[in-house]
């Protein structure tokens, strides 16, 4: 899908560790409203993209480009002002504070400089109504003064992607937000991930295929650091190689055959 | 500076090293196995050399000052290790530093009021006091010799116990992985116990072999305990090969550069300033050396854990 | 891997509770009359002695807050902060002997030298964590320790007298206790604004740092450079400490900052309670009144303080300011 510029786009990233080359020549885009769904079996390579495209990690060549921003040789910091955002695969929240405060460190970091030293960070009624704001979005209003570290696994993870939210992103990185949730879990995260499509153009890293089929337009299969292939749903399913590194690994049988041989709603196991 | 001068230099320089060693695997093993900082361990080099003094002054037998050097400290690291240290290895570095810095003031004290407050007299053994002819015209001290020679033996030995025995292997799994080690069911409190132990009976062998060659006095395991932990960051915490080859470095380093630079600098520097700036520059040549390594490598030479 | 209470602040809130809330409050304003009336009571209870005592506390808590704030509230535990109270220190002598007669100007100048000494030491050790930055702020104080002793012209390892007082201003001078004031003015501002400082937009920023940086950077937040603004703020900070103990000595040493004084001066933050608010003084005025009171009855006073030291670690971890906060809420 080149030619026209999308949103956001990497252009042949490469990530060697030692002699393995994590991220094989990778080029993807995401266009404005859309969610790009990234799919793969383990170890191939997700989360050194997600890491590469964040800037966590430096990339060894190829290019990252936000609304025609170069983002390659940012800090990740500064990819964040850009309007690049994340969550992360194993929750990462400040797990001593209560939500309300992390939201609101959330908040800080895009509303003016932290290098404020005299006035009481408590007295800021703006911070605090964006806190809520972002509460609300997510779902989160019921739980705003306790403890994070304290709430369920799928409300913390909510929580994790309210955080990504507070830099209101122009292309938002969900590694995924699934993870260690049961069905009716994973059936609000997809709702809420749904409800963001018109805020931010999203790249979604997922196994839980169910969701990735209800919720993305594009998806790219990630094989061996490598772009097996891009397309729609229907296209994604239906190739034969998709199929072959699916049907060959045990741990997704399960939920894939019910996938890519068509069965959209089909029963889960 | 001929190559006599050198050539003993560089020998002093190797003899501190292997003492270094002997104090620092201890520290890399508890610090990379136990994660746990021990500052009290200078500690037990102290108590080694005091009683190593004291036991070759009445008696006149060496061997036997330092068997029971060893003998009395390791007794001693039992009784800590089960009072206290065995409360510390799930606390945090900050708790485990403040506590081991407790048990180093009343270290402090207690040989203070066992042996004095004054430095004490450690008498190179008889047998050793003479010089050994290396070559012509090269005469070194036997006794420093003796330094190197049981350097060498201990790291041998602590080679053939860590990769060739089964505490050893052990040990290296401790090291790399302690929550897998556990899980895979290892008898982790023994393999600590263990640790302690062998790291307080090497620290007081230093110490019975130094006496005769530094000061013993209080306080000498603080002054000893900082090129111990510069040692290990440089070599990497929880790797003995780490330990050993930072321990030679920087004893190499720290012994050249007091006997080196200054002579060096008289002859580019006025005499003067050559007279203030070497000691200084000495002195802080394997602090310089412990920030380019990190520079490079971050985690020291030989990371230990995965 | 440090666990600190990330629950307690350096805030009023801190000392839960209504009657706490009201003694938070006014407890300071206590503390500062009763040490401010000290001087002019102590001959009454022939103290005398000890108005020099105090103000040397004063000055030590001055530094104390700063390592306080850095360690505490920014999880930077690091084992090199005397070495910036000794370039404040050193640097007054350095201004002195250039000619400079007024204390303010003098202490300035102390000040700056250690925020610059801090400047260079935070870029190249913030990049490292954990026992790896202790390890390095160790290593740069012990290069300012040999660097000091290698400094003839400022007597070396025998040390500096300062033989003539630095002025505080004519007004000040003529008071019998104008320096003890200053200090405490000095060491009461320095506090104030170190709870203000953690509950501000800067200490939650750090506070975040401190309990996970990751997030925080992909929050967007610039971590390094907040880091190193509070090293460096800190290390002035101290070197105000080292510049004011220069002239409470009149006289200035490298033992000021060997590796046992950062040592002790971290004992003495955990001691009191770290990342509390009262966490340095309560700390300092502990450590240092009992080892004067011991160091009256017995040569021995190193191993009740070591004892002391175990009984903290085992029974209140954290610290004299967090024991008293339980006990109270």
């Amino acid at each position: 899908m080149s030619g026209g510029q999308a949103l956001f786009h990497t252009e042949a990233l490469v990530k060697r560790f030692g002699g393995l080359l994590a991220t094989d020549h990778v080029s993807l885009s995401v266009e404005a409203g859309e969610i790009h769904a990234l799919i793969g079996p383990n170890g191939a390579g997700k989360s050194t993209l997600v890491n590469l495209i964040s800037g966590l990690l430096p990339a060894d060549a190829g290019r990252i480009v936000l609304d025609g921003v170069e983002l390659t040789g940012m800090a990740p910091h500064q990819r964040v002002r850009a309007g690049l955002s994340r969550c992360f695969q194993v929750t990462s929240v400040f797990r001593g504070e209560t939500v309300r405060d992390n939201l609101l460190l959330a908040a800080q970091a895009h509303a003016g400089s932290s290098f404020r030293f005299l006035s009481r960070r408590a007295g800021e009624q703006a911070l605090m109504e964006r806190a809520l704001v972002l509460a609300e979005r997510v779902g989160l209003g019921e739980v705003l003064d306790e403890q994070a570290g304290a709430l369920p696994h799928g409300v913390q993870r909510k929580l994790d992607v309210a955080l990504a939210l507070a830099a209101r992103p122009r292309l938002l990185l969900l590694d995924e937000p699934m993870a260690g949730m049961g069905p009716e879990d994973s059936q609000r995260m997809v709702a809420l991930i749904e409800s963001l499509r018109a805020e931010t153009a999203i790249l979604l890293i997922e196994h839980d295929m169910d969701a990735v089929f209800q919720l993305a337009d594009r998806v790219s299969v990630l094989v061996y650091g490598r772009v097996l292939t891009s397309g729609d749903a229907a296209h994604v399913k239906g190739h034969p190689e998709v199929q072959a590194v699916y049907l060959g690994s045990e741990e997704a049988e399960g939920d894939v055959e019910g996938a890519v041989k068509g069965n959209l709603k089909g029963e889960r196991a | 500076m001929d190559a006599i001068f050198v050539t003993e230099q560089l020998l002093n320089g190797l003899a501190y090293g292997f003492m270094l060693f002997l104090l620092a695997a201890g520290l890399t093993l508890v610090f990379g196995i136990m994660d746990t900082m021990n500052l009290a361990h200078g500690s037990l080099y102290m108590a080694g050399a005091y009683v190593a003094a004291r036991v070759h002054d009445s008696s006149g037998q060496f061997v036997l000052a330092v068997l029971v050097a060893v003998g009395v400290t390791v007794c001693v690291a039992a009784v800590l290790e089960v009072l206290i240290m065995r409360r510390l290895y799930r606390r945090d570095h900050l708790a485990q530093v403040l506590a081991t810095f407790g048990l180093i003031l009343i270290a402090d004290d207690a040989v203070k009021a066992l042996w004095g407050p004054s430095p004490i007299m450690a008498p190179t053994p008889a047998a050793l006091a003479g010089p050994v002819h290396l070559m012509d015209g090269l005469p070194y001290s036997s006794y420093r010799l003796l330094l190197i020679g049981v350097g060498v033996l201990v790291a041998v030995g602590l080679y053939w116990l860590v990769n060739r025995t089964r505490m050893g292997m052990l040990v290296r799994a401790g090291a790399a992985d302690r929550q897998m080690a556990e899980f895979m069911g290892v008898r982790v409190g023994r393999v600590f116990s263990f640790v302690f132990l062998l790291g307080a009976a090497l620290a007081a062998l230093a110490g019975a072999l130094m006496g005769p060659v530094s000061a013993v006095q209080i306080g000498m395991g603080e002054a000893i305990l900082i090129p111990a932990l510069v040692v290990i960051v440089i070599g990497g915490v929880g790797s003995v090969r780490g330990a050993f080859v930072a321990s030679l470095l920087v004893g190499l380093i720290d012994t050249s550069g007091r006997a080196f630079l200054p002579p060096l600098l008289r002859e580019v520097l006025s005499p003067s300033l050559a007279a203030d700036v070497g000691p200084a520059l000495a002195s802080i040549s394997m602090y310089a050396l412990m920030a380019v390594v990190l520079t490079l490598k971050p985690a020291g030479l030989f990371p230990a854990r995965a | 891997m440090t666990t600190v209470d990330c629950s307690d602040e350096m805030s009023p809130r801190a000392l839960r509770g209504g009657a706490h809330g009201r003694l938070g409050t006014w407890l300071p304003w206590g503390v500062l009359l009763a040490l401010a009336v000290f001087p002019l009571l102590a001959p009454l209870l022939e103290m005398e002695y000890y108005v020099g005592f105090v103000r040397r506390a004063l000055i030590v808590m001055i530094a104390a807050t700063s390592l306080n704030f850095i360690a505490g509230v920014g999880g930077m535990v690091a084992l090199g902060h005397a070495g910036f109270i000794g370039v404040g220190a050193y640097g007054v002598v350095a201004l002195v002997d250039a000619g400079v007669g007024s204390a303010w100007l003098a202490w300035g100048g102390g000040m700056l030298a250690a925020a610059l000494a801090a400047a260079v030491i935070g870029v190249v050790s913030l990049r490292t964590r954990e026992v790896y930055f202790l390890m390095i702020t160790l290593a740069f104080a012990q290069m300012l320790y040999y660097l000091a002793v290698s400094l003839r012209t400022y007597g070396g390892d025998d040390g500096y007298g300062l033989y003539v007082p630095l002025s505080l201003g004519a007004g000040v001078d003529a008071l019998a206790h104008g320096f003890y004031w200053v200090v405490l003015a000095l060491a009461a501002l320095v506090f104030a604004f170190g709870s203000r400082l953690a509950v501000s937009r800067f200490g939650h920023a750090l506070k975040g740092i401190r309990d996970n940086e990751t997030r925080m950077v992909a929050l967007g937040y610039p971590v390094f450079r907040i880091k190193l603004a509070a090293f460096v703020g800190a290390g002035a900070v101290a070197g105000l400490a080292g510049a004011m103990l220069a002239s409470h000595n009149a006289y200035v040493s490298p033992s000021l900052m060997h590796w046992t004084e950062s040592a002790t001066l971290l004992v003495m933050v955990v001691l009191g309670g770290l990342g509390r608010r009262w966490g340095a003084p309560l700390g300092v005025a502990l450590w240092l009144v009992l080892t004067e009171v011991l160091k009256l009855y017995t040569d021995y006073w190193h191993w009740p303080m070591g004892v002391l030291l175990l009984l903290v670690v085992f029974l209140a971890p954290r610290g004299l300011a967090g024991l008293l906060d339980r006990r109270g809420a």
